[in-house]
């Protein structure tokens, strides 16, 4: 297992995540109640997107976001590698 | 944006024991006078966004401690 690296670029790149993700969050209530803005459904998309670019970035540097199958894992396993989400 | 937070002032009884807050506050966030959010808002950055806890600006309420003790009376 090669110790992953906090540094700079790390926390970029999570920061990115969580703010893209948070823009889909409040896309997707948004949305709950305006079923009909064309405007709004296209950026949702094109933030699904670039979460789906950002999170395929960090995952091929830092190990899987997800367990259970939504993410690959490299040999060995590397979904129990440290450092855990509230090591950060 | 005109400030969100509002003020009354309390009765104080003249029999009351302990030291009375005579000045009370409480917040009026956007969403109560928003009925429905109109679409095409102008919006955040992203980064912004994750910081101010909104994606629109039209709907920042700010959270201000209210430890700094406000100025009483007016």
């Amino acid at each position: 297992m090669v110790a992953i690296v906090l540094n700079e670029e790390y926390y970029k790149l999570l920061h990115e995540l969580q703010a893209v993700d948070f823009v889909l969050v409040e896309l997707n209530l948004y949305l709950d109640t305006h079923p009909m803005d064309a405007n709004a459904i296209q950026q949702y998309n094109q933030y699904a997107q670039l979460r789906q670019q950002i999170a395929h970035r960090y995952e091929s540097q830092y190990g899987p976001l997800k367990n259970f199958g939504q993410s690959y894992s490299t040999t060995p396993w590397s979904w129990n590698d440290a450092p855990w989400p509230w090591q950060v | 944006m005109n400030d969100q937070v509002r003020y009354y002032k309390t009765f104080v009884s003249p029999l009351d024991p302990c030291p009375p807050i005579r000045v009370k506050s409480y917040s009026t966030p956007p969403q109560l006078f928003i009925p429905f959010q109109p679409p095409n808002l102008p919006q955040f950055t992203p980064f912004e966004a994750l910081k101010y806890g909104t994606l629109w600006p039209m709907l920042y309420s700010p959270y201000n401690s209210k430890n700094v003790r406000q100025e009483e009376g007016d």
